[in-house]
Formats: C-alpha cells, sequence, structure tokens
C-alpha cells in the first residue's frame, strides 16, 4: 500500500469516528447503531498502520495488490450494513402499519359507540 | 353464518356508490369499505351515503386495506370474509355462491372464477395467469384456474390466519400457504365486468413486477410452508 493511501484511510477514519461521537452527543444516532461505524472506522486506522499484515493476507489469498483486498473489505462491509438497514427498514414498516390499523379500528369503535 | 363483504378502496369516488348498492340489493350481508386514505371524495362520497366505512389514516397499499378488513372481521366475530373491488369490476348477485360452498363445508376458500366453465382468452394478461398458475400447481398439485381474480372467500380459519400472519397477501401466493396449510380453495363460476372508471392497480412495468414477485413468493417462500399442527 502506497504511504498516501494509508494516510489518506487514517484521516478518513478518524474524521468518521469524531462525526460519530458528535452525533451521539447531540443524540441524533443511537449508541447501539452507532458502534458498527465505530468499529469499522478503527479497522480502517488499524488497516492502515499495520499494511504490512495486510499485505501479507491480500497476497496469501491471491489478490494482485493488497489495495483490492481494502476496497473488497470496504465493500463487504458497506453491504453488510445496507442489508441490516434493510431488515430494520421492513421492521418499522411493520411498525407503521399496525398502528395505522389501530387507529383506523379504535377511530370507527368510537364511531359506533357514539351511535348506540 | 356471520359473512363481512371487506370492499378496498383508493380513489374510488365514481365507483363505490354503485358497488355498495349492488351489494345491499344483491345480498344481505354486512359490508365494510375500507377507505385507504383516498385522495379523491371517496371518503366524502361514503359518509354522505351513510355507508359503512374504515377509513385507513395513511394510504398503504391494497394488501393493508385486505388486512384490516380481516382483522375487523376477526374482531367481531365473523365466520367468512370476502374480499370485493370496489372498483365496479365484481357483481354482488355472485357472493351467494361463494358463500354457499363454505357453508356447506365443500371448502374453506372459494375463489370466484371466470374459467370454470369457459375457456382462457389468448391474451399476454392470461399468459402472466397461467404461469402462476403452472407454479401453484408445481408447488401444491392443485389447478387453479382463475389465480389473478380479486373476488375470494375466506372462512374463520383462513381469516385467523391472515390476522396472526402479517406477510399474507390477498394475492395468488397466499393460495398457496392456505394449501399447505391444509385447507381446500375451490373454484366458482362467475362473471366480471370491465371496469368503468379510474385506472387498475396493474401497468405494464408494474405487471411485470407483480409477476416477479408472484412467482418468486409461490416457489421459495409459500412453497416451504409447514401444515398446521393438528389441522386435517
Amino acid at each position: 500500500m502506497s504511504i498516501t493511501l494509508r494516510i489518506l484511510l487514517i484521516i478518513a477514519s478518524i474524521f468518521s469516528f469524531i462525526l460519530c461521537l458528535k452525533r451521539i452527543k447531540q443524540s441524533k444516532l443511537k449508541i447501539t447503531n452507532s458502534v458498527v461505524w465505530m468499529l469499522g472506522s478503527v479497522a480502517l486506522v488499524l488497516m492502515a498502520i499495520f499494511s504490512n499484515a495486510v499485505e501479507w493476507v491480500a497476497l496469501k489469498l491471491g489478490f494482485v495488490a493488497p489495495v483490492n483486498f481494502v476496497f473488497l473489505v470496504m465493500i463487504a462491509f458497506l453491504l453488510m450494513q445496507t442489508f441490516i438497514d434493510n431488515i430494520r427498514i421492513s421492521a418499522l414498516n411493520e411498525k407503521v402499519k399496525e398502528l395505522n390499523h389501530y387507529i383506523a379500528l379504535k377511530e370507527l369503535q368510537a364511531k359506533n359507540d357514539i351511535e348506540k | 353464518m356471520k359473512v363481512l363483504i371487506i370492499i378496498p378502496a383508493y380513489n374510488e369516488a365514481l365507483n363505490i356508490e354503485k358497488t355498495v348498492k349492488d351489494i345491499k340489493t344483491n345480498t344481505n350481508y354486512d359490508y365494510i369499505v375500507i377507505n385507504d386514505c383516498s385522495k379523491d371524495n371517496t371518503k366524502q362520497v361514503c359518509e354522505r351515503n351513510n355507508f359503512h366505512m374504515l377509513s385507513l389514516p395513511i394510504n398503504y397499499g391494497l394488501t393493508s386495506a385486505i388486512q384490516v378488513g380481516m382483522k375487523y372481521a376477526y374482531q367481531n366475530n365473523y365466520d367468512i370474509a370476502i374480499q370485493f373491488d370496489g372498483d365496479g369490476q365484481h357483481q354482488a348477485k355472485y357472493l351467494k355462491d361463494l358463500v354457499n360452498e363454505i357453508e356447506s363445508g365443500n371448502c374453506e376458500i372459494a375463489i370466484g372464477s371466470r374459467f370454470v366453465e369457459r375457456r382462457k382468452p389468448h391474451s399476454l394478461r392470461m399468459l402472466g395467469s397461467n404461469l402462476i398458475s403452472l407454479c401453484i400447481k408445481l408447488t401444491t398439485g392443485k389447478k387453479i384456474k382463475d389465480t389473478t381474480s380479486g373476488m375470494r372467500a375466506y372462512n374463520g380459519q383462513a381469516i385467523e390466519e391472515f390476522v396472526k400472519n402479517p406477510s399474507l397477501t390477498p394475492e395468488p401466493d397466499t393460495i398457496v400457504y392456505m394449501i399447505k396449510r391444509g385447507m381446500n380453495v375451490k373454484e366458482v363460476q362467475v362473471e366480471m365486468s370491465d371496469r368503468e372508471f379510474g385506472e387498475s392497480y396493474l401497468k405494464p412495468i408494474k405487471a411485470m413486477e407483480y409477476m416477479f414477485n408472484m412467482i418468486f413468493s409461490i416457489l421459495f417462500i409459500r412453497s416451504t410452508t409447514k401444515k398446521k399442527k393438528g389441522g386435517k
């Protein structure tokens, strides 16, 4: 890995780490949701610092360039995150639907009670 | 038996009056209009005519509308719930045939079908219908001719399934689910008219998406449904 890429990785990770912390303090992000992002940025820093280890693993796995290995790890991480988000959105969707039904049924019941 | 007709309506101000009057004159069953947060004055039309209506605060689609109807049927101890389109395509005079089938114990679910005694016309729409038919045949071994018919009657057991499993839709893949759960499905010959006003849910791209979803769901998801314990 080139020295510029390593520096870039470190800067980006530190930046995202700080951003996460800030958002938690403003309570715009739940702590449980942010842990994954923080771990991700820590992993990036580690990869930048111990680039020799990354290179060794990449070569053993047959990557042409170690940087490809770094990208693959990042893509896998992002895919996982979107999948988890998808599950969360589906669950939220279901909850909103339940509320929608609940409100409508209650309203009808209230109307019927008044008419009686 | 207590029968409830569920009429989902989304922007059906022009059709709903005729549909409900058809039901009132041709049957003596209870009905409920599910207004899925229509943007036009469907709600006002129903209120003006004093129709029995349940009004959803958020638009959530046909599936949600039927599901809330099923919940209502379940809470009020109805024995049979019928889904009936609010767009004027379905005719209420055939409903008693569906109810008779369930009442006489021939089946748990009765479908109002256009093709029991009659042959299917050749069209792109029917090609899709045949494809779904084939998938149902492959997964359950049962032959359902009019899979996309929106006129279906469910008995209490099926209503309960609807309430307990929020993934069930008022679509053909649910038929597969119900058959796998050990219920009998029967088709009854009905006539359907063309819709007079408004647009159908199914436009070309939507239709493709619909087909893909149905085939995927039938082959990979509903086909692995386990039979209910203690069922027949």
